[in-house]
């Protein structure tokens, strides 16, 4: 027994699904890769207004003033073909992807029946996970794909045509009901079928095979395959792209915060939502913006620890994107997600880890866009003899190894009391008397020194472009307070004072 | 002894508002745990150390008192400890060359001003998620340091109270007012103490601590 997934109006619903208020007004897909674009698909509320297919948009808005014309989007289609394929890998190990907003299953080997669960109870759990991700869908149960899809065309919204031998004569009697429109055959096949008067699928089985074949050819032979029992196809089986992205082309240009966020927060819960599906979490975002000049923003997001939170994994975007200045206006977004499993982490009675890496990692993220990220981070010294040598870096804390030895401690040459130093370096006045400084003057301090320790000479990175040398004192003024100063080829300096 | 509808009333605004501090809540005399800092004369009069979940207060008035010095030492206790400890540099004068080699669990904020400074302490005490926070304001210019709000060290009070975590803001001048403990550094180093080891100058550290007994209290003095 096959099953079929069947999204109706298909392009439609995959650009309406991130603007769920707009599925019950009157909406009109327009594709623009036409040759003369025109409506496509429509909702119903726009076909109650008297818009049809076919219509061009100034058309169709002279029947519908209200009408919201929608250009097609080939990239929201991919997004919501992956959604479908997603949801029903996960239903089914064996799936085929049909049709655009088609897909067909087999049942065979699910064992339904073993966990005492309907074929309609199994159909309405795809369906209301369909309506998590703002698609409606129909599901069509047959003896074959091409019976399924039948099923699946005509469903409210679940539709079965049983293949048990005692129920064959009502499930030929249910297809025989259907319009011969639902066949799909060409334009040619079908108006000729029209002109004889022949509108059910049972009228033209009446004709006779032999018959048909005769006057139409083997196209008419393939439609009696189409509905007979007995002739099931095997699937082209595929196992879905484990990629997960949402996109979005914006109709206008985008220049503020508030609707990329809006747009990023539906993404935010599509993705964690699919993800669920599958027992996942999100580790990694990579999002892209696209810009009018042409250009792409891109930034990847690592996720500290893996989580499907939506609220934890939008507050990151979001405050990401209050520091983010683009020199033009945004056009399209994407948000891809790279899942992970969920870590279950159990801590230690001594260990020290971060309680919420991820919380870690926001603070972090706020804490650089106010400071600037030169000014955030841990340091990492420099191995070189040139004072206040070190680096900052991003800090890794998550990523902390909890077992291992501290290598923190006083470093050897730590001696004596601390300094705290002045960055940059505070030019000072400096009087020297038979080579030694006596007279201190500058910002902080201005009087004579008292008592003093060096000179000190040091220098490096002579080979290079960044040569330096210092002769350095430690002084103590008559105020008491303790100073290191020292002269350089730029002139005299104060580098700190200790404390 | 409140009445029974005082107690119920207290009851119920408990539920409905649970972060919401109330008298009886204070007068339960729970002492935090304490984290003890290595250094005897603070943490024997402390009975253990530095409280957690409240604000402790270090003041630095006169010059060369060993503030950085106390700094240092609670850095690389916490380091030793494998904690991972947050300064806040008020003026970015932290001498980082000589607080070891693996840093790798500090966060350093190199402010360049002090609403810098709170506006980073606010946020790392409102992300409960580093032990030890240490906020530096000792070289920040008074005239800076006059324009805190009383409210902000409140509020930064607040904050601690919702975590284990031990906040030390050091100042040049008493500031603080609702801190647990406060620490006033009287010791005067002279030029012969860069010869001498860190260990021995922080044994000769002389400090007077005051405590309350619990929120709220005048502080209570004690020479170490």
């Amino acid at each position: 027994m096959f099953a079929v997934i069947f999204i109706p109006n298909f392009s439609l619903q995959s650009v309406l699904r991130h603007e769920p208020e707009s599925r019950g007004k009157a909406v009109a897909l327009v594709d623009p890769g036409m040759p003369k674009p025109a409506i496509v698909q429509l909702t119903s509320a726009a076909r109650v207004q008297g818009v049809c297919e076919g219509l061009t948009a100034s058309q169709a808005t002279a029947r519908c003033a209200e009408l919201i014309i929608k250009p097609r989007s080939r990239a929201q289609e991919e997004s919501a073909t992956e959604v479908l394929l997603q949801t029903a890998y996960a239903f089914s190990p064996n799936i085929e992807s049909t049709a655009a907003g088609v897909c067909t299953m087999e049942l065979k080997g699910l064992g339904l029946e073993a966990r005492g669960e309907t074929v309609d109870q199994w159909a309405g759990k795809i369906i209301e996970v369909l309506g998590q991700f703002y698609l409606e869908a129909k599901v069509g149960f047959g003896a074959t794909p091409e019976l399924a899809l039948l099923a699946a065309r005509s469903a409210n919204p679940i539709l079965t045509l049983q293949s048990e031998q005692r129920k064959n004569d009502s499930a030929a009697a249910i297809v025989e009901s259907f319009p011969v429109s639902s066949l799909e055959p060409s334009p040619e096949i079908l108006e000729i079928l029209q002109r004889w008067g022949i509108c059910t699928i049972g009228e033209l089985l009446a004709l006779g095979k032999d018959n048909l074949a005769e006057r139409l050819g083997p196209a008419a032979v393939e439609l009696f395959h189409r509905v007979s029992p007995d002739s099931p196809r095997p699937l082209k089986l595929i196992a879905p792209a484990e990629e997960f992205s949402e996109q979005m082309e914006f109709e206008h240009e985008i220049e503020t915060t508030e609707p990329l966020l809006f747009a990023l927060r539906r993404f935010t819960e599509q993705l964690s939502r699919r993800l669920e599906l599958i027992y996942l979490v999100v580790a990694e975002f990579h999002l892209q913006l696209g810009l009018a000049s042409g250009a792409k923003y891109e930034h990847v997001f690592k996720i500290p620890a893996p989580t499907g939170k939506i609220a934890i994994l939008f507050r990151m975007l979001q405050t990401h994107l209050e520091t983010v200045r683009a020199d033009s206006p945004i056009t399209s977004l994407r948000l891809a997600a790279r899942p992970a499993k969920p870590e279950a982490q159990q801590f230690g009675l001594f260990e020290s880890t971060l309680r919420d890496p991820n919380q870690f990692a926001e603070t972090l993220a706020r804490l650089t866009a106010f400071i600037g990220s030169e000014n955030v981070g841990t340091p990492q010294l420099i191995p070189s003899y040139k004072p206040d040598s070190f680096r900052m870096t991003v800090p890794e804390f998550e990523n902390s190894s909890r077992q291992r030895e501290t290598k923190a401690g006083r470093s050897e040459n730590s001696i004596g009391l601390q300094l705290r130093r002045f960055r940059p370096p505070l030019a000072s006045h400096i009087e020297f008397r038979e080579g030694k400084p006596a007279l201190l003057r500058n910002q902080v301090f201005t009087g004579p020194i008292v008592e003093m320790r060096g000179p000190f000479f040091s220098s490096g990175n002579w080979w290079d472009s960044g040569r330096w040398a210092r002769e350095e004192w430690d002084v103590e003024t008559s105020d008491g307070s303790l100073f290191r100063i020292f002269r350089s080829p730029d002139g005299c300096f104060v580098g700190g004072v200790y404390d | 002894m409140p009445s029974a509808n005082i107690i119920q009333l207290r009851q119920l605004l408990a539920e409905r508002f649970p972060g919401l501090r109330t008298r009886a809540d204070e007068l339960s005399g729970a002492r935090h745990a304490a984290w003890p800092t290595g250094l005897a004369q603070l943490d024997e009069p402390l009975r253990g150390g530095l409280p957690k979940g409240a604000l402790v207060e270090v003041v630095a008035e006169q010059r060369v008192s060993g503030s950085a010095l106390m700094m240092t030492a609670l850095i690389h206790r916490a380091l030793g400890e494998n904690k991972f400890v947050a300064v806040i540099d008020g003026q970015d004068s932290l001498d980082v060359t000589h607080l070891g080699e693996d840093l790798s669990r500090l966060l350093w904020v190199r402010c360049r001003s002090t609403d810098e400074a709170l506006k980073a302490a606010d946020l790392l005490l409102r992300d409960g998620n580093l032990p030890l926070v240490l906020l530096d304001l000792v070289s920040n210019p008074a005239a800076q340091l006059r324009k805190i709000p009383a409210t902000t060290w409140y509020r930064f009070q607040r904050l601690m109270e919702q975590t284990s975590a031990v906040c030390v803001v050091m100042t040049p001048r008493v500031m603080v007012a609702p801190a647990q403990v406060r620490v006033t550094l009287r010791s005067r180093f002279s030029l012969s103490a860069l010869e001498r080891e860190p260990q021995e100058l922080l044994r000769e550290l002389k400090m007077e601590i005051s405590e309350a007994r619990r929120f709220g209290d005048e502080l209570e003095s004690k020479s170490a």
